[in-house]
């Protein structure tokens, strides 16, 4: 029963190569909606399981799983396609949990890791939209291809923006209390994992700031008008300003 | 009162979120409520140093249970009072500078978040509060530095600054995670006191807990301010707007010598560290100074010269003079800002006319004419080296007459002689109707600069560090054994008079030797104009672990 519970925690909080599944899938599904439902339920179910154990994971574990976070936040670097880019972000955040399942604080427990899960998932499920809408305005979300969105799309641009930067875990969103959490509990006994994944931050930081310029920046190569209504950027505005709120409380049990 | 603190962090993020949502029915006249705003967060941040000043204990406040503490102590207010003059000078300038510019409603709001979270930095008192101040300032600087959308060069070189800074964060991080793993509170003080009363205490791999954390402290401050080899952001950022540029070099590149200020506590308790920060802080100094000299485009040499400029305060800290550190970021804040400010009329002025009168100095800097009647060598020998020492010993003499026990104290005697005797050295040549009064009003001009430096900065270090136990402590962790003290120095002054004596001589005989010394000196500036190949290096391995980035998603499948 144990191994079947950790593969399929392999599976949902997906390391390599099992990561591989989650991202085909990912990257077959057509539209934006199944996309951000995927976000949302696969960490979720990787936790059901990695929860059903009933014990911490093995610390071999935590290092496979920071060698994955590392390996697709180095792979995020090359990639161009926001939508491509937001399955592997995620993946490399998922399986972040599994150090933070091994090392963080017991009292949080499973409910505590899944708020954790939901709030990693969150700025993805955002950027999933974007990158639905971005295809549907250019034909692909794309950087590099048509940039300039911040002067003809400038809400959307801004949505953009703010959800890369929840995306790599910038302060005051809960994914940056999570590795936050991890790298402190992890520091004691395992201070590798937790340089690995500072590493992995980093990567994530210098990603985050190669796809944003590519997609906003630049000269104007199409004129689109069709921006996001003022009424709905104000409202996932205010989602964002949720999500910041959610991180603050959040950090109170973490730290 | 200590609320005022909050009312403090709160107005610029109140005057933001004003600026946003009015700017689409006021347009332009919205950025006067984000003026408005820094005005009163000016006018409190000088009314909390006030009250430190009339005597006011220090004192804190706590907005969470494990983190989100402000402190209220005179480090904090007096660089909140800083933080909030040079951002309101910033912002009134902007008005009609970023005028034509898009974007301009944003552009306010990220200066005005931006000040908040620089407040908020200086104003931390736990390690989480601090962390996420740190984190933000670099993304907040990227934005502003990317302010420009259409500019991709502005948007690269904004990456690269957000790259060094995130850099920076993580050692940073990795201290507080010791600290806290160490005495299980992020609170400063409780840290501090902690740390204070065990001070062997020990971390992971059995290292010295006080030596490893403040290495890691020091590795973040050198990467916000620039020290050699994580410096390649700073003079590249100038695609970035000019108030920027000024924001930049006047308040947030100086956050390194706040940092260690911050963290003084630890550092005396350290063995060692703060060597190496005098080391780091000296070549610093030296290779921003020579890069500086190399070139040819003023907005780049001034931020080139903000590098030498942080090297000289990481060097003060590694010394020991912690509050003259303070005193030196102020100081430069001030001068680099008005400098950076001033940069575009100057360019403007410059293009009709250069300016340079044609008088004595400009024929003895520009023309290299000396003078024809030369004054006795051994006189003019004796005041370049005796007349600055006997200036810098009185001032110094006046304020602490025990200033000769602390080495600190007299490695800056020892560079502010060299400046002074330098001065005097490479001016006394020049041509002018009577040598004798041009020579008194350099030495007046002297005189009024160290009196008042010694002066300010030995308030400072009454404001900043009361304590004389501690201010002595500070002294002796940046201190060597004296036989090595009393060598470097002796050593150093001969290499200083011999340079002196080899111009001199130079200068003397003509081209004699010159072929000889010219391909050495070519090579050099060959390297001084590839900037030490360091950005180079660095694009080289970027450009390597994006293309082993590339082959793993084509080895992958893209999965």
């Amino acid at each position: 029963m144990t191994s079947i519970g950790y593969l399929f925690a392999a599976l949902f909080l997906p390391l390599f190569p099992f990561s591989m599944l989650f991202n085909q899938l990912f990257a077959r599904l057509p539209r934006a909606w199944p996309r951000m439902g995927l976000l949302i339920l696969w960490p979720q179910l990787g936790i059901l399981a990695l929860a059903s154990q009933g014990e911490r994971p093995p610390s071999w574990m935590a290092w496979w799983a920071v060698a994955t976070a590392a390996l697709y936040a180095l792979r995020t670097l090359a990639l161009r396609d926001l939508g491509l880019w937001t399955g592997y972000m995620a993946t490399s955040a998922w399986v972040l949990l599994w150090p933070t399942a091994a090392f963080g604080n017991s009292t949080a427990g499973s409910a505590g890791l899944a708020y954790q899960a939901l709030g990693l998932s969150v700025p993805f499920v955002l950027l999933a939209w974007l990158a639905g809408r971005l295809e549907s305005e250019l034909g692909a979300a794309y950087a590099g291809l048509c940039g300039g969105l911040a002067q003809t799309l400038p809400r959307l641009s801004g949505l953009l923006v703010l959800g890369v930067l929840a995306a790599v875990a910038t302060p005051l969103v809960p994914g940056f209390f999570t590795l936050l959490a991890t790298t402190v509990h992890a520091l004691p006994t395992s201070p590798g994992i937790a340089l690995l994944i500072l590493t992995v931050w980093l990567l994530w930081a210098w990603s985050g700031a190669r796809i944003v310029p590519g997609l906003i920046a630049g000269p104007v190569c199409v004129d689109l008008e069709r921006d996001l209504g003022a009424t709905a950027a104000r409202l996932l505005g205010l989602a964002f300003v949720v999500l910041v709120l959610a991180g603050i409380s959040l950090s109170g049990e973490m730290t | 009162m200590e609320g005022l603190v909050v009312v403090v962090l709160l107005l610029p993020v109140v005057a933001a979120i004003a600026t946003y949502l009015t700017a689409p029915s006021l347009h332009r006249d919205s950025v006067r409520i984000s003026i408005l705003g820094i005005v009163a967060t000016f006018a409190f941040a000088a009314l909390l140093l006030g009250m430190v000043l009339a005597g006011k204990p220090a004192g804190e406040i706590r907005l969470g249970a494990s983190w989100g503490v402000l402190l209220f102590d005179p480090l904090s207010t007096l660089m909140a009072f800083v933080v909030s003059g040079i951002s309101l000078v910033v912002h009134v300038y902007s008005m009609r500078y970023m005028a034509e510019e898009r974007g301009y409603a944003r552009f306010f709001v990220l200066l005005d978040l931006m000040t908040a979270a620089l407040l908020l930095m200086v104003s931390a008192g736990d390690l989480i509060t601090l962390l996420i101040a740190w984190h933000l300032i670099g993304v907040l600087l990227y934005f502003l530095l990317g302010h420009d959308t259409a500019s991709q060069s502005a948007h690269r070189y904004a990456s690269w600054t957000l790259l060094t800074y995130r850099f920076g964060d993580l050692p940073l991080l990795l201290a507080a995670g010791l600290l806290y793993q160490a005495f299980g509170t992020w609170s400063l003080p409780d840290v501090f006191s902690y740390l204070a009363s065990a001070p062997d205490t020990r971390t992971l791999f059995g290292l010295p807990l006080a030596e490893t954390t403040a290495g890691l402290v020091a590795l973040a401050a050198f990467a916000r301010s620039a020290q050699f080899l994580l410096h390649t952001w700073l003079p590249y950022t100038m695609s970035g707007p000019t108030p920027v540029s000024a924001l930049m070099h006047a308040g947030i590149v100086n956050a390194g010598g706040f940092l260690i200020n911050r963290f003084a506590p630890v550092f005396v308790t350290t063995d060692g560290v703060l060597h190496w920060v005098f080391f780091v802080g000296l070549v610093t100094a030296v290779i921003g100074s020579i890069l500086m000299l190399a070139q040819n485009d003023i907005k780049k040499a001034l931020g080139y010269s903000t590098m030498g400029q942080m090297g000289f305060m990481i060097m003060e800290c590694g010394v020991g003079a912690f509050s003259l550190a303070v005193y030196h970021l102020i100081a430069h804040g001030l001068f680099k800002g008005t400098l950076f400010l001033g940069a575009g009329g100057v360019i403007s002025e410059a293009r009709h006319d250069d300016g340079v009168p044609k008088d004595d100095l400009y024929t003895f800097v520009v023309e290299r004419r000396s003078a024809r009647r030369q004054q006795p060598w051994l006189l003019m020998a004796a005041i370049t080296l005796a007349v600055p020492a006997i200036i810098l010993v009185l001032a110094h003499w006046m304020v602490a007459s025990d200033f000769f026990q602390k080495q600190g104290a007299v490695v800056l005697l020892f560079f502010g002689w060299v400046t002074g005797a330098q001065l005097i050295f490479s001016t006394y040549r020049m041509r002018s109707e009577n040598i004798w009064r041009l020579m008194g009003l350099i030495l007046v001009s002297f005189t009024i600069v160290v009196v008042g430096y010694t002066l300010i900065s030995h308030a400072f270090d009454l404001f900043l560090y009361p304590d004389p136990v501690f201010r002595d402590r500070i002294y002796i962790a940046a201190g060597i054994d004296v036989i090595w003290f009393d060598a470097l120095v002796i050593l150093m002054t001969l290499v200083v008079v011999l340079g002196w004596l080899a111009a001199y001589y130079a200068e003397e005989n003509g081209r004699r030797g010159k072929a000889r010394l010219s391909a050495l000196w070519r090579s050099f500036y060959r390297l001084v104009a590839q900037e030490f190949f360091v950005m180079r290096l660095y694009a080289r391995l970027s450009r390597g672990l994006l293309a082993i980035a590339t082959r793993l998603n084509v080895l992958l499948r893209w999965s």
